[in-house]
């Protein structure tokens, strides 16, 4: 026959798929959204941990895990205002919000957890160093912090006392507040059941997990660069518990998605087929590679012999620090095969279509590198605005009289 | 500050709440179109300004008032189910005032918009690989564009049935011919539509070559029909065009 036909084949999509198929709607830009939100989420669970379970090993993280989750919480939702095209009218679900959608839904749960959670638990810590602050400092930066007092400049023991009572109570609030953030992304996803990729009910828990686990990775990951560029030496006992509950939570996130994928298999639904084809084809070096193996495996077994094994502390934060780029590329991996693995394969379950990175465009490669630099820069004036480590000074009045 | 007393950040916060509440209201207040939820969770004067959007389309009943030679003719070609405006553009200026010209898709690039060869595509359409199709020269030279009828006639089914015969083609099927199962009028090359080809009805189709009781080559797999399909049909579980791909 003519050799037409062979060429046919190797068109970008295979088997049958609907017109509306062939272009992703949803490209890159919607991949570094549930990764931006993980990592916020994680973050703030970190500085949970110190605050509410009392993990004092983790406070010379506890300031550091805030500040990362406001900035990361604040670079969140622009990937997905730059994807709308118009982004002023994202505000519009806001003034007139429809109960019926999660996602107008969501834009309060999002100004919640801005405005109360994180804002005001980062507030109350600092009010005292503000309040110091404000009246140390010369010149412009002595105005900013007289705003950020908010008139609040009351430093008496029961003050204070208040501040930390506050504090604790928001952060009680805040999990929860922490767990729908992430669990709506997982939701959204979970609940389109046209979708068998994603429609299931585990998903805002996996969503979850996977965020806790690149939360604390991004945590420990930022306080080591910040030690290295202040030439302050890595508290261990911090890193060490910060390895044993980012193990943790490996292993539990590590476990639904197994479980996940096991119950895909055993149910074997008539998407099963086209499912696997994806996994095998479309998605092996995503999935297999880059999210079990390289982001998955790989940590878990790095972070086991980093944290278990006899070594020198210099070689252990080496493994930390591979150990916590690995799980970046690994979660990162994990939000890359839901976003464009479920646009993937057609609804007719009897093709598959593919997508290729652009460099250029508003969705394009460049840009989403800018969304990923932005909050590390929104980090760094954070730093330079409240140091974390202003009580590394003052040890006695951080760890409060609970 | 003594003890019984509201704390002093409580009621700073407590303003600023107070205000970022009531400014989130006045906003909007403020922002909420008028007419929104007149008719439901919308804003009702969006159909009024959709409504006075200029009119860009005149629609093929216009175009037939001055282009009656042109209509009729595309009227009885393949063509007929498409649209002059769909070719042309928005040409309702054109039709208030004719000295404004439409475009018309002269060059290669605007036919295969719809005929370059997608499997998503119903089976039969015709469908061309553009890069292959006699490139380098416009359509029109061959085709016309109110008419367009291949100036000769295919002489194989994969000029139409592209998707079905690069499946074959790589399939375990790929030495058995089209006709071997589907008897074809020769009519159907030039009408398809209007000569219909017959598809197997029965498990002998299959059975001719798989059953157990013929002589064909050993390497044909061999199952027992009767016993093996049951009371399904063959192609209820085996694709014919793809067999390896069983369920
Ligand atoms: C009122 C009569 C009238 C109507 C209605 C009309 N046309 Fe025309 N059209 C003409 C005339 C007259 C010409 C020739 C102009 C010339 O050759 O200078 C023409 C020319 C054209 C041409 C040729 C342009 C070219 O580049 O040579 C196209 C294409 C065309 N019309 C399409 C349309 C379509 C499509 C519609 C329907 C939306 C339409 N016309 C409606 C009168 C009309
Ligand atoms: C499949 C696309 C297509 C459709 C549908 C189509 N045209 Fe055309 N039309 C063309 C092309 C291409 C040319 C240029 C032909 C040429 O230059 O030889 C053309 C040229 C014309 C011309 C000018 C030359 C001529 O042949 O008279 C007129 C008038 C015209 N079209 C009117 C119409 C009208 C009226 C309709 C709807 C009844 C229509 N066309 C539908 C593609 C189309
Ligand atoms: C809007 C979509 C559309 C565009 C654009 C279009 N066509 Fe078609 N074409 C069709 C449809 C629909 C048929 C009829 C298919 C059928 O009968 O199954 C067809 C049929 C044909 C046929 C096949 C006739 C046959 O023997 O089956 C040819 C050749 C053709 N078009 C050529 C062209 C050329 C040349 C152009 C560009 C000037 C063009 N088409 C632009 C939709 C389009
Ligand atoms: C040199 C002349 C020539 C040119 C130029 C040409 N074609 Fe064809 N076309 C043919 C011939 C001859 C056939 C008959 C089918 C075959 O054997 O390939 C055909 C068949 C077709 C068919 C399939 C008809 C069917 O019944 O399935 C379509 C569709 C088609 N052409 C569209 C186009 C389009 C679109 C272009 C421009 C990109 C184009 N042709 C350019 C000569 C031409
Ligand atoms: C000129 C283009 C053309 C060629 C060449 C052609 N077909 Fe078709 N064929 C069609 C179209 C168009 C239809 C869709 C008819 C419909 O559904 O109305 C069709 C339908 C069919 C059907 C399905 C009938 C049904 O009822 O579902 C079969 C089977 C078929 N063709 C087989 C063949 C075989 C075998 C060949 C080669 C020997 C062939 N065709 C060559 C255009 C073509
Ligand atoms: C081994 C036998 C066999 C061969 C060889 C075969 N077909 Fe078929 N074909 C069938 C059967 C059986 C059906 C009916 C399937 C059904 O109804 O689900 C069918 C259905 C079709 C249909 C309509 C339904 C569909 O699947 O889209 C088309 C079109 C068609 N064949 C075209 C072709 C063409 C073109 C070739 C050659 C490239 C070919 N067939 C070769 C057995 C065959
Ligand atoms: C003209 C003879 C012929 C007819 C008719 C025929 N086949 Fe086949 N079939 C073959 C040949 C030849 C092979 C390939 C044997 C090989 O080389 O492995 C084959 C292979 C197969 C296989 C095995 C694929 C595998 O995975 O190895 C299946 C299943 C099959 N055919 C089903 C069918 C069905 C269903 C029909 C009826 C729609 C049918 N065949 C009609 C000749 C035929
Ligand atoms: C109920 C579903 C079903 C029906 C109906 C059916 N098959 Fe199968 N067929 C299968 C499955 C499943 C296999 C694979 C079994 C295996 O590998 O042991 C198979 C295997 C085959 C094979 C390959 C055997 C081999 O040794 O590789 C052939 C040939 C075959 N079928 C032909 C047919 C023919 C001819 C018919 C119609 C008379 C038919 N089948 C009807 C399900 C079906």
């Amino acid at each position: 026959m003519e050799p037409t036909l062979v060429l046919a084949l190797l068109e970008p999509f295979n088997g049958y798929i609907y017109p509306n198929e062939y272009f992703l709607q949803w490209e890159l830009l919607i991949v570094l959204y549930p990764y931006l939100t993980g990592l916020v989420a994680g973050a703030f669970i970190l500085a949970s941990l110190e605050r509410v379970f009392h993990v004092k090993a983790l406070l010379p993280v506890y300031r550091l895990a805030l500040l990362s989750a406001l900035a990361f919480l604040i670079a969140a939702p622009l990937p997905l205002m730059a994807h709308l095209g118009h982004p002023e009218r994202a505000l519009e679900m806001l003034v007139t919000p429809h109960t019926a959608s999660a996602m107008a839904m969501f834009g309060f749960v999002y100004a919640w957890y801005l405005l109360v959670v994180l804002l005001l638990e980062i507030w109350f810590d600092y009010r005292a160093d503000i309040v110091n602050l404000s009246n140390s400092k010369t010149g412009l930066m002595k105005y900013v912090y007289k705003i950020l007092t908010l008139g609040a400049t009351d430093l008496s023991p029961e003050a204070l006392q208040f501040d930390e009572k506050a504090g604790r109570l928001i952060t009680i609030i805040g999990i929860p507040s922490a767990f729908m953030l992430h669990g709506y992304v997982g939701f959204i996803f979970g609940s389109i059941k046209a979708n068998p990729w994603w429609s299931s009910v585990l998903m805002p828990i996996v969503f979850l997990f996977s965020a806790i686990v690149s939360g604390m990775a991004a945590v420990l990951l930022i306080y080591m660069v910040a030690s290295w560029a202040r030439w302050k030496p890595i508290d261990m006992a911090c890193v060490n518990k910060l390895a044993e509950f980012l193990l943790y939570a490996m292993l539990v996130d590590f476990t639904l998605e197994i479980l996940d994928f096991i119950h895909r298999l055993y149910e074997s639904e008539e998407s099963i087929h086209i499912l696997s084809q994806l996994i095998s084809d479309r998605l092996f070096i995503s999935l297999i590679i880059s999210q079990v193996l390289i982001g998955g495996l790989l940590p878990l077994f790095g972070i086991l012999v980093g944290r278990y094994g006899k070594f020198p502390d210099e070689m252990r934060k080496m493994f930390y620090f591979l150990v916590g780029i690995l799980i970046q590329v690994g979660i990162f991996s994990m939000r890359w095969n839901v976003v464009i693995g479920g646009q993937m394969f057609s609804k007719s379950l009897r093709g598959l279509t593919t997508y290729k990175v652009h460099l250029m465009g508003i969705e394009g490669l460049l840009v989403s590198i800018g969304f990923l630099i932005l909050p590390l820069a929104v980090l760094f004036v954070l730093l330079r605005l409240l140091p974390p480590w202003l009580n590394e000074k003052s040890e006695e009045k951080a760890i409060p009289v609970a | 500050m003594s003890k019984g007393k509201v704390p002093h950040q409580l009621m700073v916060l407590s303003v600023i709440a107070v205000a970022v509440i009531a400014g989130f209201f006045v906003m909007r207040a403020y922002l909420t179109p008028k007419s929104f939820g007149k008719y439901g969770h919308y804003r009702a004067d969006a159909i009024d300004d959709v409504r006075n959007l200029p009119v860009s389309y005149a629609g093929v009943n216009v175009c037939a008032s001055c282009h009656e030679e042109v209509f009729q003719k595309k009227a009885k070609g393949f063509h007929r189910g498409v649209t002059c405006e769909v070719c042309h553009g928005p040409a309702a200026a054109h039709a208030e005032d004719n000295s404004i010209k439409p475009e018309a898709p002269r060059q290669r690039g605007g036919c295969p918009l719809c005929h370059n060869y997608n499997p998503a595509r119903p089976t039969g359409f015709p469908q061309i690989i553009t890069a292959e199709h006699n490139p380098g020269k416009p359509c029109m030279t061959c085709h016309n564009p109110h008419d367009p009828v291949p100036p000769t006639t295919p002489e194989d089914c994969g000029v139409c049935h592209r998707s079905i015969a690069a499946q074959k083609l790589v399939s375990k099927h790929s030495s058995v011919e089209c006709t071997t199962c589907h008897q074809v009028p020769k009519q159907h090359f030039v009408n398809p539509r209007l000569n219909r080809v017959g598809k197997p009805t029965n498990n002998e189709a299959c059975g001719n070559c798989h059953g157990s009781d013929v002589k064909t080559q050993p390497q044909v797999p061999k199952v027992e029909t009767a016993k093996h399909a049951g009371r399904y049909l063959c192609w209820e579980c085996h694709y014919p065009h793809s067999p390896e791909n069983t369920p």
